[in-house]
């Protein structure tokens, strides 16, 4: 089912685009946690934008490459003309889009909870306004709840590229899919915020985009309501990792 | 010997006369089998359907029993494949993909990659994006190779190769042949088919138009024979009165091929008896002149 040759294959062409978007998020969460004049915007700007866009950019072009791209170069002929099943070349690259997310996530929030563990900020700095009436410090539980949230509404935004993927024999369809697919949903994210924010109208946004599922103020404010969001990135995850196997399993194959 | 691939009525309709239509090919246990047709004739489409890569409108085929859009993973243990578009996976040099190859085949000793390496005379060692054509067809050849399976399937194989390296795949081809394994290889040029292959089908437009064995004298073709006169006048004078059809003349160089019926040799050389010649020679009937022939006749037969 798995193939380990194949994974070694998909951590070899995109081991330079993961370094560099990991890179750049552990690097913008450092900063936005240690530098007091950005500690009140760390979960405006950096949990509340950067966590999507940024997992966002890469599994947009991870997801092309690990399927359609292959397909449509046709470069998959070699992986298909050995011993591997097409549900194990899937299942497979699902693997390591998760994990790949996964490891992203864990070398930022490990990033984020050295520098909380070092500096750490008030509750009410983190809420974005230092002189708010709420007691006590940004704890590591929390840091590792909101990282939890992004991370699974991220696996649902790379599950759903990769669906696309799967479908699609050409780069330039599931590219385009996706590519709306991702920026509606980080741009309507982006929008809501400043709807949150005070700017009247845009708060609609929300319902345009999965991101919602991913709920820092819930984690903040010490209630459950981000756990059971997880539930819909979750099922949307893996519904679309099904279609996507079930779809590449049957298609033709220009190879 | 045993049917290796059975190609059954395979039909795949991709609209407006495209695909390939009817398909009936059976192929034994150590041959080499030959695809022969222009572009778009329905040559990879065919490999496409052995690979299981895709889905027969109506038809089916089969690899050593097992059905190759069901179960194409058992057959891959044993089949190299070259694929008529060559792109190669984004892993760096041409030494990481054939260790990435080996490892999905299960290959452990390199020893015979490398004798394949040295054979073709590439350096593994380059990037595989700024590989040239003929180099990224060559590093083709080696994976598909380097298993030692049982069947081959080779789309277009010497494309973008020397002639010296065409000659080295046919050496090698040969050498599979020998080995026990089977061969099935489509080309348009007709000179690595008929070096190699036991049977040549030729295809036009996804049909096939005729299967012809590697023995060309068996079959009932006619002879060619090429005839050079002393002068003009002679060569005139048999122009007008010889009995054969003449297949191409030329009046300059004073020479003609005439098509001779197996049967009527011998009424050939009565007739050339009083002539002054210069030389009369037998010229091999190519695939290319047969294929030709087939074409202009409408590609009907």
């Amino acid at each position: 089912m798995f193939s380990l040759p194949l994974f070694k294959q998909s951590v070899r062409s995109n081991a330079v685009i993961w370094g560099s978007i990991t890179g750049v998020m552990s690097l913008l969460c450092v900063q936005f946690a240690a530098l007091e004049m950005t500690q009140s915007l760390l979960f405006v700007i950096f949990y509340g934008m950067m966590t999507t866009i940024l997992p966002a950019i890469y599994v947009l072009v991870t997801a092309n490459k690990l399927i359609a791209g292959q397909v449509d170069r046709g470069s998959m002929a070699y992986v298909l003309s050995t011993p591997i099943k097409r549900s194990a070349v899937t299942f497979t690259q699902i693997v390591f889009m998760t994990l790949s997310l996964i490891l992203m996530f864990a070398v930022q929030t490990l990033m984020h909870l050295a520098v909380n563990a070092a500096k750490p900020i008030t509750l009410a700095t983190a809420m974005g306004d230092p002189k708010l009436p709420v007691q006590g410090d940004l704890t590591a539980e929390m840091i590792l709840k909101v990282n939890l949230s992004a991370l699974l509404v991220c696996i649902a935004l790379g599950a759903v590229c990769l669906m696309f993927s799967g479908i699609f024999n050409s780069s330039k369809y599931s590219i385009g899919m996706s590519g709306v697919f991702t920026g509606v949903s980080v741009l309507s994210n982006m929008l809501a915020m400043f709807g949150r924010l005070g700017v009247s109208g845009l708060d609609k946004f929300k319902y345009l985009t999965i991101c919602t599922f991913y709920d820092h103020q819930s984690v903040l404010s010490g209630n459950n309501d981000w756990a059971v969001k997880m539930i819909f990135p979750a099922l949307i995850a893996v519904a679309a990792y099904m279609i996507c196997g079930i779809v590449f399993k049957k298609k033709d194959l220009p190879l | 010997m045993p049917e290796l691939i059975r190609i059954n009525e395979l039909t795949k309709d991709y609209g407006k006369g495209r695909g390939i239509f009817g398909l009936d090919i059976s192929i034994e246990q150590g041959e080499i089998y030959g695809l022969v047709g222009t572009n778009g004739s329905g040559k990879t489409t065919t490999m496409r359907h052995l690979m299981g890569f895709i889905r027969p409108d109506s038809g089916s085929c089969e690899i050593m029993g097992t059905d190759c859009r069901k179960h194409p993973e058992k057959i891959m243990k044993h089949l190299g494949y070259v694929p008529g578009q060559i792109d190669f996976p984004d892993v760096g040099s041409g030494t990481d993909f054939l260790k990435i190859q080996a490892q999905y085949l299960g290959i452990k000793d390199m020893a015979y990659t490398e004798q394949l390496i040295d054979r073709f005379k590439i350096d593994t060692s380059a990037p595989l994006r700024r590989m040239s054509k003929g180099m990224k067809q060559k590093m083709a050849l080696v994976a598909a190779f380097m298993a030692k399976p049982d069947v081959l399937l080779l789309d277009e194989p010497s494309t973008g190769l020397d002639p010296v390296m065409r000659d080295s795949l046919t050496e090698l081809i040969l050498e599979q042949k020998q080995r026990g394994a089977t061969v099935f290889m489509s080309s348009h040029i007709f000179k690595e088919l008929q070096d190699t292959c036991d049977k040549v089908t030729f295809i036009n437009e996804g049909r096939m138009i005729d299967t012809i064995s590697r023995d060309l004298h068996k079959s009932d073709l006619p002879g060619l024979y090429r005839i050079g006169f002393a002068d003009k006048a002679q060569y005139l004078d048999f122009k007008a009165k010889t009995t054969f059809e003449t297949e191409a003349c030329n009046d300059e160089y004073l020479h003609l091929t005439a098509v001779v019926p197996i049967q009527r040799t011998n009424e050939l050389i009565a007739q050339l008896a009083g002539y002054d010649m210069r030389y009369v020679r037998c010229v091999p009937y190519t695939l290319e002149m047969y294929y030709k022939k087939y074409i202009e006749n409408g590609g009907a037969a």
